[in-house]
C-alpha cells in the first residue's frame, strides 16, 4: 500500500476515536456516526461483567434510565435514556463476543461497543452509534446530539470499572 | 490428605459451613441435607483434591455448588422483605405465641438487637443474585480472598470483584434507605419494635447505644456502616448465640412467607 494512502487511514481513524474520552461526530446525508474511546485500567471482564448486566445499569451510568432485558445474543432489550427519557428503545442485541465486542440496534440504528485488551492492565474502550438510512434527513434535526452523553457514557464506565478493579483484595 | 485427615478438617470448619449454607438457604433442615450431602461427596471426590487450594476452600466449593443446585429453581427474595414478614406476622397469632414460648422456654431463647441485625441481613441478602449473595458471604462474613472466592465459584478474579462490588453497593442502598438504626427517615424499625415485645423491662436506646454500627450512624461513610454491620454478622453463629432458638423461629417464618409471596 502506498504511504499515503496509509496516513490517510490514520488519520481516518484518529479522527473517528479523537482524544481520549472525548466524542466525535461525523455527520453525513443519511446518517450519522458518534464514536467514543478511552482507556481504562481494569480487566475487561470488568467492563464486559458492566456492560452486560442490564439491572445494574443505571447504578452505574449516569445516562441510562433503565436497561430491561437480558444482554445476551439475540436477546431484545428495553432502554431508557437520558437524552429522550419518554420515549423507550426496543433493541436487539446482535452481536456479542464476550469480553471483546457488543452490538445492539433497531431498523434506524445501532450502536457497538469494543474492548481491547492492551499492555499494564489497560483496556481500551470504543463506542460507536450510527443511525441513519434513506429517512434520516427528515428526522435527523429532531435528533439530539450525541455527544456529551457518549462522553459521559465513558467516563462512568471508566470511574466504576476502575473502582471495582481497585477494590478489596 | 486421607479420609481421617478429611473429617477432621472438616470437623473443624462445620460450623462455618452450617452458619454460610442457612444464610443462603435460610432453611435448618436444608442446611443440615446440604452440609451432610457436603461431607459426604468430599469423601467420595476425595482423590481429586490435589492441594491446589485450602481443603477449606476446597469443601466450601463443594456446599455452595450443592446449595446453587438446591436454589436455581427459587426466586429470589425482595428488598422490602422484612416489611412483607411483618405483615404477615402480624396477621398470624401463632407465630407469636410460639415466639413468646421460645423466649420463656428456651435458653436460646433471648432477644438481641445485634442478632436480629444479623437476622435482617440474612433476609435482605436474599435479594441479590445468588452468586452475589454467595461472594459477599464468603469475603465479608467468611474471610475468603478474593482468588479463594474464585476458586469456590469458578469464576475469575475480575468477575468476583464486580459481583463483590455491585452487591456490596446495592446493600448500602437497601440499608441506607430502609433502616433506621443508621438513618433517622429509614422506614424499618423492627428490631427496635421486637426488642419492645421481647424485653419489655429493657430500655432500648440504652441497648442501641451500645452498638458501635448505631453510634457511628451519623458518619456520612456509608461503606464504613456496612463494615460495622458486617462485623456484627460475623461475630454472630445463628446456630449458637443465646438467641439463636428465637431467630430460627423467625427465619423458618419469613422463608415460609417469602415463597408464599412468591408463587
Amino acid at each position: 500500500m502506498k504511504p499515503f494512502l496509509i496516513i490517510l487511514m490514520l488519520m481516518s481513524t484518529s479522527n473517528l476515536f479523537a482524544q481520549d474520552g472525548k466524542a466525535t461526530t461525523i455527520k453525513k446525508t443519511f446518517n450519522r456516526q458518534t464514536s467514543v474511546s478511552l482507556d481504562i485500567q481494569a480487566d475487561p471482564a470488568i467492563i464486559w461483567a458492566l456492560l452486560t448486566n442490564a439491572s445494574d445499569f443505571s447504578r452505574w451510568n449516569s445516562t441510562v434510565i433503565s436497561i430491561e432485558g437480558n444482554i445476551a445474543k439475540g436477546e431484545k432489550i428495553k432502554l431508557k435514556s437520558t437524552l429522550d427519557p419518554e420515549r423507550t428503545f426496543k433493541l436487539k442485541v446482535k452481536e456479542f463476543e464476550a469480553e471483546k465486542k457488543l452490538v445492539w440496534g433497531d431498523g434506524k440504528g445501532k450502536r457497538e461497543y469494543t474492548l481491547q485488551e492492551k499492555e499494564g492492565g489497560i483496556t481500551r474502550f470504543f463506542m460507536t452509534e450510527k443511525i441513519g438510512g434513506l429517512m434520516f434527513p427528515l428526522y435527523a434535526g429532531f435528533i439530539p446530539p450525541f455527544d456529551e452523553a457518549f462522553e459521559q457514557f465513558a467516563a462512568d464506565l471508566k470511574r466504576e470499572a476502575e473502582l471495582i478493579q481497585k477494590g478489596k483484595q | 490428605m486421607n479420609e481421617t485427615q478429611l473429617n477432621e478438617e472438616f470437623e473443624k470448619i462445620r460450623p462455618q459451613l452450617k452458619s454460610y449454607i442457612l444464610r443462603i438457604t435460610t432453611s435448618v433442615q436444608d442446611t443440615e441435607d446440604i452440609v451432610q450431602d457436603t461431607w459426604l461427596k468430599a469423601n467420595d471426590k476425595l482423590h481429586t483434591f490435589k492441594g491446589e487450594s485450602s481443603i477449606k476452600t476446597w469443601i466450601f466449593a463443594i456446599a455452595s455448588n450443592l446449595a446453587k443446585d438446591h436454589l436455581r429453581s427459587k426466586k429470589r427474595w425482595v428488598e422490602n422483605v422484612t416489611d412483607i414478614c411483618k405483615e404477615a406476622a402480624l396477621g398470624n397469632p401463632q407465630f407469636f405465641q410460639e415466639a413468646m414460648n421460645i423466649r420463656m422456654n428456651s435458653p436460646q431463647g433471648n432477644f438481641e438487637i445485634k442478632e436480629h441485625i444479623a437476622f435482617c441481613f440474612t433476609c435482605v441478602s436474599k435479594s441479590l443474585p445468588l452468586e452475589q449473595q454467595i461472594c459477599l458471604l464468603l469475603k465479608e462474613v467468611y474471610d475468603f480472598a478474593n482468588s479463594e472466592i474464585a476458586i469456590i465459584m469458578d469464576k475469575t478474579v475480575a468477575m468476583v470483584k464486580y459481583y463483590l462490588h455491585t452487591s456490596r453497593a446495592k446493600m448500602i442502598q437497601i440499608f441506607d434507605g430502609r433502616c433506621s438504626l443508621i438513618n433517622q427517615e429509614g422506614i424499618c424499625h423492627q428490631c427496635t419494635e421486637l426488642n419492645g415485645i421481647f424485653n419489655p423491662k429493657q430500655k432500648t436506646q440504652e441497648e442501641l447505644i451500645k452498638i458501635q454500627m448505631v453510634k457511628s450512624a451519623d458518619n456520612p461513610d456509608k461503606e464504613y456502616l456496612f463494615e460495622l454491620r458486617m462485623d456484627i454478622v460475623k461475630g454472630l453463629d445463628p446456630f449458637e448465640s443465646g438467641a439463636a432458638a428465637l431467630q430460627l423461629h423467625h427465619l423458618e417464618h419469613n422463608r415460609k412467607v417469602m415463597e408464599d409471596y412468591l408463587k
